[in-house]
């Protein structure tokens, strides 16, 4: 076999049996390997039994970072996983089922919603098929062209049962071994190496380890014919260490360098994560001792997580808040009194499928214009938007330096793609962030004033420091913090605030705000958060398979925006050759544009499902509406 | 006018109606706080929203006056932030008790070494004499169109189920025992509240100072009371007897301390149990940076975050 660059698998089954495992251990072991490998979880907002699936990428080059719509393995745990992904199919795939269970029938599985079902039976029956697994199966082999793999799991697990002394019922639990262990084989990784993976997800668990090993044995030998059939090239250049990572973490990880030490949040998905990940390091512990310690608050609501986040920003500690659409909403009166106190707190702020609780445990970028705009009156605010894992966790420093440097709300926008999914990384260099604190006075003297109106950055004092006493309220204030409704002050103090917006505007350079990917003449793409790693992707195909040009303009700071660059390079296209990509329905960020900028950018490519863009449909679309065949073109791969 | 450190005086000039309640209590917190011989520096006090919101103005301390019903949380993430600090939460019943209410419940779990003074009048002042979340179903205060629908919640019941460990009552007319309670509460580890009877001059004309001092008795005057639970088996019969007292309102009504529980960790020992450096080194007072550069460098790096990391193989 002819030995693949990158090669794509994807595990499906129910919450709850183990697929996380899976994605986790299979992508451990790539990466002792040198492989980058990146993986894309979509699951229900349900603890067990709905189904879920992960997609993965292994590539011995490049970190892949967006989804992509074909696969050389599909490995279904469940009759569930068949049906639901019958399309994922292709001629180049290999589609591991349980042989066991040929006889289900799709009007019988209660995990599939009816909404699901219903075009799942139409796609059978429009090509002759009936709803029966083995039906099923058919069509996946003689339609989409795929090679089967069907293995009894019953077999499988009996043989594991005998040989480790365990009941069949106990050993049905590590049925996700066999998906871990097929697809080991399949890409040519040997057993010794998938060990690698075992070992570090069951560290402290010899004999679970050696369960795993035993079982994958088992079934290396049951599916020894196909064995190397997608076999993945050797990293050409390998890294000495790799950080496996999610979104979360990558955010965690960059709140504790960027120095970070107050946490305060709410659970809620996709956030929460972050949270727990942070508590679970919080003692900072180094071969030196402990470095410090982050306080992680779990509070009552989003508003106590919000509110006490300023609180310990007040008194000196860098502090932050993660959240989702929901959470932020709640958090929103107390984002004013930030602004208008002038407090450095940062809000991470995970997009998930809205309005309402929406699709909770999916994606969609539809809260742009929430963290623009939220709360009434006017302040500045810093709205930082990350396209991938390395941007959030540079992004998770710069907030906080962005945050003390302007004294002002930092809003860092991410969305649940980028939160749940779980890549490779090289591991940062700290030492090459910079630390800013702003302006700060350790040694007020009785002059002090803490809105002195000398300046619209005016030095800080902690809560606490001796030789000056501050009030804050969420009134309008005077220079030293109480009340005033003078007219005259009013104005100063609030040019005062908002002026800090035009310093950050003319400080932080417009080319650090949105960046420019490619050269390409033919169009330009712009786009924010997740779809990077799509529209970057595409360009290659674009321009690979079918000699289109194009560009990407990533747009990461929302709020100062940099309209003079945006504009320059919109203009340089020409409106008619740009194209707005987004996961939502209204095109927020065109609106953002427009707003800045005079440019509207009507070309649109949308998708509102809660899944993903993926690069091929955006292929698909981009010189449709390039062509102008069609202005807006919708997507909605991935079910 | 010019401020008075020593008397905790700011200086401001005080907005409240001629023979407010409130004044009672910022005369009682400020002789408190110079009795405690605490600095102005070390103090902080925050408030809600409504006269009791502007409390902070008036006393010559950190002041933080932030949201409706948001006091507790904010006060929460300053007392985690720096533990060294004297945290004192001022607000009003609509704003502790209502609106704020999930933040109350949730400081007593925490018991947190905060005190709460609730500014107990029954009604909504600022915004022209609604029904406060304490005010008796069936009452008409004179700016109610109609009598009050909603049974009123009890502050020090509510308090003692939250798991608070100083719960006490006094009245603002009466500044030497609220200043005694202020300073008591102040003093003790873990969280701590004083709902404090106050009247409401102009839109409460039913509990008036009259009918207050008609009907209120000294807890530290009869005889025996004993509030304090020395011991863990204690707890139950201290609750229990504080519950009753907590439910004496009409003819008697109740001032003093009703329970002090001098036995539960409070959060920040619970925290220094798991982060050793917390009280030295608490989130606002850690060094972060050397020299602009992250504390935390490649190597440390490495070290914390080691269960993330892979040694690729050759």
């Amino acid at each position: 076999m002819q030995e693949l660059d990158e090669v794509r698998f994807l595990v499906g089954g129910a919450q709850g049996t183990g697929l996380e495992t899976a994605a986790q251990v299979l992508t451990t072991a790539y990466a002792v390997q040198g492989y980058r490998v990146c993986s894309f979880r979509e699951y229900y907002s349900n603890i067990k039994g709905r189904h879920s699936y992960i997609g993965v990428r292994v590539n011995s080059e490049a970190q892949p970072a967006a989804p992509r719509a074909s696969y050389h393995i599909i490995a279904a745990i469940d009759a569930e996983s068949v049906f639901m992904h019958l399309d994922d199919a292709g001629k180049d795939t290999l589609f591991l089922y349980n042989a066991d269970l040929e006889s289900r029938r799709l009007g019988e599985l209660p995990a599939i919603e009816e909404e699901t079902k219903k075009y799942v039976g139409e796609t059978l029956a429009g090509t002759g098929y009936g709803e029966s697994l083995g039906e099923a199966i058919c069509y996946i082999k003689e339609v989409k062209g795929a090679r089967l793999v069907p293995l009894s799991f019953n077999k499988v697990l009996s043989e594991f049962a005998e040989s480790r002394g365990i009941k069949v019922f106990a050993a049905r639990r590590y049925a996700n071994t066999i998906l871990i262990a097929a697809i080991a084989l399949m890409t040519g990784l040997g057993l010794d190496k998938l060990q690698r993976g075992f070992e570090r997800r069951f560290a402290n668990r010899p004999r679970v380890l050696e369960d795993n090993m035993a079982l994958a044995a088992i079934v290396a030998k049951e599916l020894e014919q196909y064995k190397n059939m997608v076999p993945i090239r050797r990293p050409k250049r390998k890294p000495r260490r790799l950080i496996v990572l999610s979104g979360n973490d990558a955010v965690a990880m960059g709140k504790v360098v960027a120095g970070m030490r107050f946490q305060s949040y709410y659970p809620i998905t996709p956030a929460q994560d972050e949270s727990f990940m942070l508590e679970s390091i919080e003692n900072l512990e180094t071969s030196q001792g402990q470095l410090g310690g982050v306080v992680v608050l779990q509070t009552e609501d989003e508003i106590a997580a919000i509110t006490a986040a300023i609180g310990a920003a007040l008194a000196g500690a860098r502090a932050a808040t993660a959240t989702s659409g929901p959470g932020f909403d709640l958090m929103v009166e107390a984002l004013g009194w930030a602004g208008i106190n002038e407090v450095p707190v940062v809000i991470t702020l995970y997009q998930r499928g809205g309005p309402s609780t929406g699709l909770p445990t999916r994606g969609q970028q539809a809260d742009l214009l929430d963290a623009l705009f939220a709360s009434h009156g006017e302040f500045p605010r810093i709205v930082i938007a990350s396209g991938d894992h390395e941007e959030a966790f540079r992004d998770a420093v710069l907030a906080f330096n962005l945050a003390e440097r302007y004294q002002t709300p930092v809003i860092h926008v991410l969305d649940k793609f980028i939160a749940n999914s779980i890549v490779t990384m090289e591991p940062p260099t700290p030492e090459s962030f910079e630390i800013d604190r702003g302006a700060l006075v350790e040694n007020p003297d009785k002059d002090y004033k803490r809105f002195s109106l000398e300046h619209p950055i005016s030095p800080r004092v902690f809560l606490g420091t001796p030789g000056t006493i501050v009030w804050y309220t969420g009134d309008e204030h005077n220079e030293i913090g109480h009340i005033s409704e003078d007219k005259v002050n009013r104005r100063l103090m609030y040019e005062k605030r908002m002026k800090k917006l035009e310093i950050a505007a003319r400080e932080i350079p417009e080319e650090e705000r949105a960046i420019l990917y490619g050269d390409g003449g033919d169009f330009l793409l712009i786009g924010w958060g997740s779809v990077k790693g799509a529209a970057i992707e595409a360009l290659k195909v674009l321009r690979d398979q079918q000699g289109l040009n194009g560009a990407y303009l990533h747009i990461r700071m929302m709020e100062p925006f940099p309209a003079r660059y945006v504009s320059k390079v919109i203009e340089e296209y020409g409106v008619n050759r740009v194209i707005d990509v987004e996961n939502n329905y209204t095109g927020q960020l065109a609106r953002v544009v427009a707003m800045n900028t005079g440019h509207i950018v009507w070309k649109r490519v949308l998708k509102w499902t809660g899944r993903p863009i993926y690069v091929d449909e955006l292929v698909h679309a981009v010189p449709r509406v390039l062509g102008g065949e069609k202005e807006v073109e919708v997507l909605e791969y991935g079910i | 006018m010019a401020s008075r450190p020593e008397v905790f005086d700011s200086g401001e000039w005080i907005d409240w109606c001629p023979g407010c309640g409130n004044f009672g209590i910022v005369t009682a917190l400020r002789k408190a706080l110079a009795e405690l011989g605490l600095e102005p520096h070390q103090v902080v006090i925050v408030s809600g929203i409504g006269c009791s919101g502007k409390t902070p103005h008036f006393i010559d301390a950190y002041g933080v006056h932030t949201l409706h019903g948001r006091a507790i949380p904010f006060a929460t993430g300053i007392k985690l932030a720096n533990p060294d600090l004297t945290v004192i939460v001022s607000g009003g019943d609509g704003d502790l008790l209502g609106i704020g209410a999930g933040h109350f419940v949730a400081l007593g779990r925490r018991n947190l070494d905060i005190t709460v003074m609730i500014h107990d009048n029954q009604v909504y002042g600022l915004t022209k004499g609604q029904a406060s979340p304490t005010l008796p179903y069936g009452v008409k205060t004179k700016a109610l169109p109609k009598p009050n629908l909603q049974d009123p919640v009890n502050p020090l019941m509510l308090a003692l189920a939250s798991g608070y460990t100083f719960v006490a009552r006094a009245f603002s007319m009466d500044v030497e025992h609220l200043k005694k309670i202020i300073m008591e509460a102040v003093k003790h580890p873990g969280a701590a509240v004083i709902d404090i009877l106050q009247p409401c001059v102009t839109y409460n004309d039913v509990y008036t100072t009259q009918w207050y001092r008609e009907h209120i008795y000294y807890l530290d005057k009869e005889p025996g009371w004993d509030p304090v639970v020395r011991k863990d088996d204690e707890r139950a019969e201290k609750l229990s007897k504080a519950m009753i007292k907590a439910m004496e309102w009409g003819e008697r009504v109740p001032v003093g301390i009703l329970y002090k529980d001098e036995t539960k960790t409070t959060l920040e020992e619970r925290i220094e149990k798991r982060i050793p450096s917390y009280r030295k080194a608490p989130p606002a007072r850690q060094r972060i940076e050397v020299q602009g550069r992250p504390i935390i460098n490649k190597r440390y790096f490495e070290e914390i975050f080691k269960r993330y990391l892979v040694e690729v193989e050759d």
